[in-house]
This record gives C-alpha cells, structure tokens and sequence, in this order.
C-alpha cells in the first residue's frame, strides 16, 4: 500500500489529484513543470517535506502517484469515488470485521497443572451411569422432521446452487437485480439480488434464479427446464428492454455487465430459435454423428442472424483501441481509446515528459456515456487512415457571465481521433451503439439543437449527426 | 408443506448439519429438506475438520495454520473466534463434553488441549510425536486422548497421568482415522491401503489405562480410507474410502451390511450417523453430501451448493421423547 505518512507524496498525490479532475487542462499548465516540494525547500529554513529524501528512493515518477490515472482498475462501474477512497473504504471494512473476531494465540501453559488440577479438568467419566439403553431407544429429531415431510420433491435446479457467489472471497463475482415478471404483486415489483459466480454460465444463472425462487416463493409454479425462461436486459425500474434479444444461454455471465435483468418465459421466435440451437447442439453433440452436420449448418445461420444482435450487445463490453488525438495545432498524439458501457477514456500512451509541450500532451480524460452526444466518420484519407469526431457535452463553464447568458450549444465540445480506416469505423460503430442502448437527456438535447440549427441555416455544420 | 428460510426454535432444539471443503466456505443445512440455511466465509484455507460445540451455540472448523469459531446463533459469516500460531495444516478438531477444553491435531506433529474457560486456570496441553498427525479421537470417557499419525502410529494419550503407550497395526500404513464406541467398548481405525483394525478395550474406568485387544482386520476398501465412525447405538460401523463408496459394517461380527454407493459420488471424505443410528450423512469431492436411509441403502436427500470437495461434515441430532 503507498505511503501515507509521506507528506511529500501526500501533496504529490494532491496536485495529480487536481489535474487529473480539471477538464479545463488549467491546473495542468500552472502546476504540471514546477515541482513545488524544491522550490519550497530552497525557499525556506524550514523543513516542510521530511520525507523528500525518502521519496527520491520511491521510483515513482509524478503521474504514477495519482491513483486517479490507474482508469483500467475500475472499468464498467460508475466512477463515483475514487479508488483511494473505495480501497481506504475496504480496508477500513476489513479492519472492522477482523476486529470483531477474537484472536487466540496457541500458548503454553505457564506452569504444570497440580495432580488435583488434572484431575478435575480431565476427569474421568463414568461411562457405566451413562449407558442407559432407554435413552438410545427413541426416535431421533431428524427421523421425525423426515417423517414430517416424507414425499419432498427434489427441486429440479439444485445442481445450479453451486453457482452461488453469495459467500465467495476472494473468486470473481457477478451481482444482479433480477426481476420476475413472473410472480404476483408485489413480489413482480422488486429486483431480486443474485450474485452468481462470474465464470457461470447465462443458463446457469437462470438455474440459480430459478433455485432461490422456488425456495423464496414456494407457492409458485415454475417450468422444471431452464431453457424454458430466458434473461432480459432490464431498466432498474423493472422494464424490459425488449429491443435486445434475451442472453445467450451459453455465455459467460463473466461478459455481460448489466445491472439489472429480467427473467421471462421464453416465447417469440428468437428466442424459441436460440433455444432450438441449444437444444441441438446439447443433444446432437459427439453423440448422434450424422445430425450433427445439419445442425451445424442450422447453428451457423442462426449465428449469422445473431451477429447483428450480438453486436449491439458487446458493445457495452470494454475495449481498448489505439488512436490518434488531433490537436488544434496540427499535432497529434497517440492514445489509448477506452470504451465500455459506462464511459469513454482517453489515456495517453506514454508519459511524454521531455518531448510534449504541455499545450499538445494529452490529459488522461474519461467521459460518462451520458455526455456522450455523437460520433461520426468525417473523412477518410487515401493512406487508408480515418478520421472520425466524438462530441461530447460539458457542463460548467470557467466564466460565469458566459455561462448564463450562452446556450447550450457552447457546452458541446469535440474531439478528432486519426485511425486505421477499420479501426475508427469499429470505434464509431461501437460508441454508437452505446449510445443506442443508453437515451441521454444531452443527447436529446444536442440532436435537437442541431436540427433547429439546420432549419435556421442551412450551410450550417456543428458535427457530425 | 412450506419451505421457510427463518427458524423458529433456538440452535439447541434443532438438527445441525454443517459441512465445509475445498471452496473456503462453510454452509449449514436444513438437514430435513436439504435446503442451505447459511454460508460462512473460511477464508484462505480450506476446511479440514468440523466440529460442533457440546452447548450448540458454536461450530469449529480446523483449516491451514488455525481453528475458527463461528457462531451458530446468528448470521454473521465471520468467526468470532480465531485460534492460531500454529504451523501447517490442522488435521482435527473436537470438544471435552462440558465444553472445558477443545482437542486438536495436526501436521506440525502434536495433539493439542485449548483451554475454553474463561477463568484463567490454563490446561494448555501439548503432546509431540514424530510424524504428521492426522485424526485425534477422544475416548467417551474424557480423559484418554487416541492420536493417529502418518507413520502408522497410534498413540494412546492419558491426559490425568501423562502416561501414553503406541500401537502399530500396520507399518508404514498412515492411519487416517480413528473412532471409538460410545460405551468405550470398541475402537476402530482405518489406513491408507484401505484395511479396518478393531480393538475390543477393556480398563478404561476408574482410573486405569484403557488396554486395547486386537479383535478384527477388515479388508474395508480397496482403496485410501479416510475415515471412519460408530453409530450411537454402538451397533453399526461406517467406513468411507476414496473408492468412491461408504461402507456400513455390524459391530457384532464386522459383516459388511450395506454399501453406500452412488454415480458420480467420488471420493467419500467424511460420515455422521443420525441420534437414532438409522440414517447416515456423507460428504464427498462431487461437492455434495448425502443422507442416507441405512437399511434401505437409498439416498433421502442431498446437499449440493458448494462448488469444490466437500471434505468434512459436523452433524447433531438429538432423540426426542415420542
């Protein structure tokens, strides 16, 4: 763990802290060449940074102490604390909960019991009092707790139960509000938390929703296969999305990253489709040789049908892809573009210290989808290279005379990324239909304004979209 | 009939199967209806041992360099009791009847005696041999502590005199388990090439050394047996074996009377008899454990919910008035 009790590193962590939130790249420009903990040394007798000298031994360069940098660590979780503060919050945790155990060292004795000492602790019993052949005769608890529910069925998704992650350390984990349609009111109306192991498979969660359902609603009747349910994308108010077609039962649940979904009888021709697939290939597997063939053809076309889908679906997934920032100045720099469900992020490839100049580095920046408006392709060169435009909304203006009066339309910033033709269409293509699965009020709000704009003016041309 | 979660009637009054292995958790069981009540976190370690205390309220779990307590009554899933400064794994774990002090064994070569009273008169014990221990089992009548070893040793330890005496069934054969009958009348161990030996003991009472006689050698399992058990009732012997089988053999004349066996079972790590002797739980690898119905060799229920080996199982039932 770092260091806390260096004041050095402290105030190091502090301005990184600072430059890294400052969209503005202010900060950055004031605070980025100077190294304030010398200057302060030189400037005063005063011994204001006890731990300078420990710190030279540290190896850590100035953008390596912001925890804020390491982006990667917290991917596909809304970014509402940093992670010092999630990691301080877990270690406090853990610190709680150990202190609640009691911990008994393994100590000797001090000194050798006296003969009337062992006697009294390791006394002998009397086994001949105790064997009274009545008191074994009776019927035990469980004999008779049997007795009273003789016929119970076996519940057909106990095999399933293993798939619980509930009281898993350390094994990754998957937690889920999952509605159920299915039950009355009120129970329809609440998400149902099932943490299931990450390397489960979607059938398998399905299992395992099934298991606690028919333990928690015992009343309810439910269908004895798993294929006949299906998981849906839902809103955290309960309603499905039924836009997307249901999880692939042989999916990794490990790969989706929705919060909330919904548990329906599997009905409509998709999904009867996708179950039909199942079907064939769990039946039809090394066993029956010459079906196989068939449905193999089948299970390519219906893949086919599905890529489409899939597309869209994996779209939420994180991926990481390699670009170039154009800067106003005609340079450019090379990113990483990060761009998951939550989010985008730019990072920069490599800490340019000696070369950059601070007005073209790039500031390791993230985006919540939310503020994502549009992407587009805006023109493809010759060499096969493309360059495409993010557009994005930020909300507080530096001046606050500018920010009342100023429509909206100031707070709509871009960025151009040069790529590989293949490469900016994919990450177009994928920000898109990010952006399909999410309706942001900015979106909203920007495709508005762009349509007004365009009646207005018609040689007017804000951005792609 | 209706499946509830809550239980009404305090850890006392109920029948407790916990079991615990190789996926760090512990989980308790509704042992009537095979629904899993409650899952402990035993972190880092795996459980090797269960066992639960003479008064209800805790359970004890032996795993890699310490012993942990976890509370019966509530729903924490933390211990609240942490025994350690040991090295290497703990083999076994179980209690003195009135709860005065708690007996283990393990690989750092000793049996040890915890004192768990709170007033400070320490009973600490230490007994040393010379190999790996790998089940302690204390005699019915409190004060003679039997410790099998991985060289093939069994030690027997008088706790009031300090006096011990070894026996060597089989050598270079590691005993893997040890039992003895509630009326202290018989006692059973099993190796690692699969073979039973029983004792007939006589002394054992008013202070004399109990003194085993060799009485029997069954060729139990064709395999490693791993443990070994007698019925309440004193009437029925249980051997588990990594032959994938358990099996229930007669005290009166050691004829094996019914062989639990099930597909896919693997190896069968632990056994518990029920209070009335007529049913059994096992726990094995397929992460599943069992209860058994004796005489009709059928499976009553199964507890499935962990997702590696099941490798130990503590069980209470009681007899109730009818």
């Amino acid at each position: 763990m770092a260091f806390y009790d260096n004041k050095h590193w402290l105030i190091s962590h502090i301005r990184n802290s600072f430059v890294s939130s400052d969209d503005t790249g202010m900060c950055e420009m004031v605070m980025q060449g100077e190294n304030l903990s010398k200057k302060l040394i030189s400037s005063t007798k005063f011994d204001c940074y006890p731990g300078e000298d420990d710190s030279e031994d540290d190896d850590m360069d100035a953008m390596g102490q912001s925890f804020d940098i390491q982006s990667d660590l917290d991917f596909g979780g809304h970014r509402a604390r940093s992670n010092t503060a999630a990691r301080l919050e877990k270690m406090d945790r853990e610190k709680k909960r150990a202190a609640k155990t009691k911990h008994i060292k393994w100590e000797s004795a001090p000194a050798a019991l006296s003969k009337s000492e062992m006697a009294e602790v390791f006394q002998e019993k009397d086994l001949k009092i105790e064997s009274k052949p009545e008191l074994k005769a009776g019927k035990s608890l469980l004999a008779q707790q049997l007795e009273k529910c003789p016929n119970l069925p076996q519940n057909p998704f106990q095999m399933f139960a293993k798939c619980d992650g509930s009281a898993h350390v350390g094994v990754k984990v998957k937690k889920y509000g999952i509605f159920l349609p299915l039950l009355p009111a009120p129970d329809c109306n609440y998400p149902m938390t099932v943490i299931v192991l990450a390397a489960a498979k979607v059938q398998d969660l399905i299992g395992l929703i099934l298991y606690k359902c028919t333990i928690q609603h015992p009343n309810q009747k439910f269908k004895s296969g798993v294929e006949s349910y299906a998981l849906h994308i839902a809103e955290d108010d309960g309603e499905i999305d039924w836009d997307f077609p249901c999880l692939d039962p042989r999916e990794t649940v490990g790969k989706f990253g929705f919060k909330f979904l919904a548990l329906v009888e599997s009905k409509g021709s998709l999904s009867s489709h996708l179950q039909e697939e199942f079907k064939d290939v769990v039946d039809c597997g090394p066993v029956h040789g010459t079906s196989g063939n068939k449905s193999k053809a089948q299970l390519q076309e219906a893949e086919l049908r599905m890529k489409d889908h899939m597309t869209a679906m994996e779209a939420s997934l994180y991926q990481s892809y390699q670009v170039h920032v154009l800067h106003p100045l005609r340079a450019k720099t090379e990113i990483h573009l990060g761009v998951s469900r939550d989010k985008v992020e730019i990072d920069p490839v490599t800490q340019q210290k000696v070369s950059a100049k601070f007005w073209v580095r790039q500031r390791a920046v993230s985006y919540d989808t939310d503020c994502i408006v549009a992407c587009d392709l805006l023109e493809t060169k010759s060499n096969n290279r493309a360059v495409f435009r993010m557009v994005y909304y930020r909300s507080s203006s530096p001046s606050p005379e500018l920010s009342s009066a100023t429509p909206h339309s100031m707070n709509f910033k871009h960025h151009d990324f040069e790529a590989a033709e293949s490469v900016a269409r994919a990450v177009v293509q994928q920000i898109n239909h990010v952006l399909e699965l999410r309706t942001s009020a900015r979106r909203k709000e920007y495709l508005a304004l762009k349509e007004r704009r365009s009646h207005r003016r018609k040689s007017f041309h804000l951005g792609p979209r | 009939m209706t499946l509830t979660m809550t239980s009404d009637s305090s850890p006392s009054e109920q029948v407790i199967l916990a079991t615990g292995g190789y996926d760090h958790t512990i989980k308790l069981w509704q042992a009537h209806t095979g629904i899993c009540q409650r899952t402990a976190q035993h972190t880092e370690s795996q459980v090797n041992a269960l066992d639960i205390t003479p008064d209800k309220q805790h359970i004890a779990a032996a795993g890699y360099q310490h012993i942990r307590m976890y509370d019966l009554a509530s729903n924490n899933p933390s211990p609240v009791v942490n025994y350690d400064g040991l090295s290497k794994n703990v083999t076994s774990v179980g209690f003195q009847e009135e709860g005065k002090w708690m007996y283990t064994g393990g690989e750092d070569l000793s049996a040890r005696i915890w004192d768990l009273r709170s007033r400070a008169l320490q009973c600490q014990r230490i007994f040393q041999v010379s190999a790996p221990v790998n089940c302690v089992c204390l005699h019915p009548n409190q004060s003679e502590l039997v410790v099998g070893d991985q060289s093939g040793v069994i030690h027997l330890w008088d706790l009031k005199t300090d006096h011990n005496e070894q026996l060597i069934p089989e050598a270079d054969a590691s005993i893997q388990s040890i039992a003895m009958d509630p009326q202290g009348k018989l006692m059973a161990a099993v190796n690692n090439k699969g073979r039973c030996y029983i004792w007939s003991l006589s002394g054992g009472e008013s202070q004399e050394p109990t003194k085993p006689k060799p009485s029997h050698k069954i060729e139990a399992h064709p395999k490693f047996a791993l443990k070994c058990a007698f019925s309440p009732d004193s009437s029925l012997l249980v051997t588990t074996s990594a032959d994938q089988s358990a099996r229930i053999w007669e005290t009166k004349d050691f004829t094996l009377q019914t062989e639990l066996k099930q597909e896919g079972q693997r190896w069968v790590w632990d056994a518990a008899f029920s209070a009335d002797s007529q049913y059994i739980v096992t726990a094995s690898s397929d992460g599943v454990a069992r209860l058994w119905n004796i005489e009709k060799g059928t499976v009553e229920r199964e507890y499935s919910g962990h997702s590696k080996a099941i490798t130990s199982l503590a069980f209470r039932d009681q007899i109730v008035n009818p």
